[in-house]
């Protein structure tokens, strides 16, 4: 039997991740020998932008509960298009100080992900340059995988 | 430990560092500093076993706006041994930095200088000083004082044409330049960044020339590109060196009008568009080298540097480039 191939979608909860979410679920929904891995990374910030550990921890705690929330409404918005429950993963990280693009290559190469899939947020070329773009980073520094960086306007009609 | 002076103590300590006829007859001293408005002019902050002589409250201004004092940044005397140092008492700002039309979080943080002021120890290149708790825990820092002018002043005060600043100046600024650049790479590298890069925040010691920086207490929250403030900060400074001061479209209108046809949008600071970055435009005599590092922060720029390393071995190789001096 063929080994069942395994596409990684980086959400968020933006409105661009929500249409990568679609877009897959358009696209791949009901087709067989999929694994969809749903990964979202919590980006901490420094120690010193909270008012205490505590916070800090609470702060954490808050962002991944709102999370697993959103990827649990994601999973299920795969396995109504078509996706066998068993098939649709969910994964969230913390990270601190690497870049969000670094991680999610990093469990792109775990999970030996074929294709990685992320909504475009659009950002200007300044914002890009202060802020940095996920999506560009992907685009430039993914090997041995497919990037689908999703626009806007392919959102689902679902 | 909280040592206790007496007003005799303490005046008998001052009177070797100030003249007795300008002490007063009775010492405030603060042991807990939150409250840092009231701490004013020749009262005293014991900081564990020291005490400091308060003076002025430390003043900053910018792009030639008065001078704001800043009420919880002291200048002060070590009353054990006539050091004067700068003492930052704990404010807790969290604000919105305006930076062109870009808006982020940035805080200012008592523990993250008090870190960098740890890592960086007597490194040349940086303010010297230590974090202390006063008597609730308050994070203070206490710095020895830089003698020296502000880079900015310098710059400002250079009147010659650009050619000759260019020639015999700017490669003894540019050295420098870059050893204060390599030292922000010393501190990225440890997981650290200076959170406030601008040209106001390097002190040009008087005795060494050396470029140090001060005042790295903000911090700034960027998931995806950590370093890229500070680097855009350092971007910004070398186009300010190179150019001898910014070099804006007004000023080349006003006084280049031929140049300035001939100024397009990829010229221009990719945040800041009323700054020139392709600055070979305006003064011919910057080698092209130099010239395509500075485009990088051009507003048509398809590469960014993303890491401080890269944009300290591009000026590197700059170097030989450019007029002994």
């Amino acid at each position: 039997m063929a080994q069942s191939k395994r596409i990684l979608i980086a959400v968020d909860e933006s409105e661009n991740s929500r249409n990568a979410l679609l877009y897959v679920a358009d696209i791949l929904g009901g087709f067989p020998g999929f694994i969809i891995i749903l990964l979202s990374v919590i980006s901490v910030p420094e120690v010193d932008f909270f008012d205490s550990e505590e916070a800090r921890k609470e702060w954490i705690r808050e962002k991944h509960a709102s999370l697993s929330e959103l990827l649990e409404r994601y999973r299920q918005v795969l396995i109504q298009s078509g996706f066998p429950d068993s098939c649709v993963l969910t994964d969230i990280i913390l990270t601190k100080d690497r870049p969000v693009s670094s991680v999610i290559l990093e469990k792109q190469e775990q999970y030996d992900a074929c294709t990685l899939v992320v909504g475009r947020r659009g950002v200007s070329r300044h914002e890009e340059f202060l802020f940095g773009s996920v999506s560009s980073k992907l685009i430039h520094m993914a090997a041995r995988c497919a990037v689908w960086v999703i626009e806007p306007v392919c959102k689902s009609q679902l | 430990m909280l040592m206790e002076f007496s007003d005799e103590g303490l005046r008998e300590l001052a009177s070797q560092w100030v003249e007795s006829a300008r002490l007063p007859k009775l010492f405030k001293i603060y042991s807990d500093t939150t409250d840092y408005y009231r701490i004013d002019y020749d009262d005293v902050v014991l900081l564990g076993d020291r005490p400091y002589l308060v003076r002025n409250n430390e003043r900053e201004g910018r792009f030639g706006i008065d001078e704001q004092q800043k009420f919880w940044v002291k200048r002060a005397i070590d009353l054990l041994d006539g050091s004067r140092k700068i003492i930052k008492l704990v404010f807790h700002e969290r604000f919105k930095a305006r930076v062109g039309p870009l808006v982020f979080d940035c805080t200012r943080s008592p523990a993250k200088e008090t870190r960098v002021l740890q890592l960086t120890g007597t490194h040349p290149n940086f303010m010297h000083g230590f974090g202390v708790q006063d008597a609730v825990s308050n994070r203070v820092r206490v710095i020895d004082f830089v003698y020296g002018k502000k880079l900015s002043d310098l710059i400002a005060g250079m009147e010659m044409e650009h050619s000759v600043y260019f020639e015999e100046v700017f490669p003894g600024i540019f050295e420098r330049y870059l050893d204060a650049l390599e030292a922000i790479c010393f501190l990225h590298s440890n997981g650290e960044l200076h959170g406030d890069i601008r040209r106001d925040h390097i002190i040009i010691d008087r005795e060494t020339g050396v470029f140090r920086w001060i005042d790295f207490d903000f911090i700034y929250h960027h998931h995806e590109n950590r370093l890229g403030y500070d680097i855009f900060g350092l971007g910004n400074l070398l186009a300010f060196l190179v150019g001898k001061g910014d070099a804006t479209v007004q000023e080349l209108r006003r006084v280049r009008p031929d140049l300035f046809a001939r100024i397009g949008k990829s010229d221009l600071n990719i945040i800041f568009h009323n700054r020139i970055m392709n600055l070979k435009k305006i003064f011919p005599h910057i080698p092209d080298r130099l010239n395509s590092v500075l485009m990088h922060f051009s507003a048509e720029t398809e590469v960014f540097y993303d890491d401080t390393r890269q944009f300290y071995d591009d000026l590197r190789e700059v170097m030989g480039s450019l007029t002994p001096s």
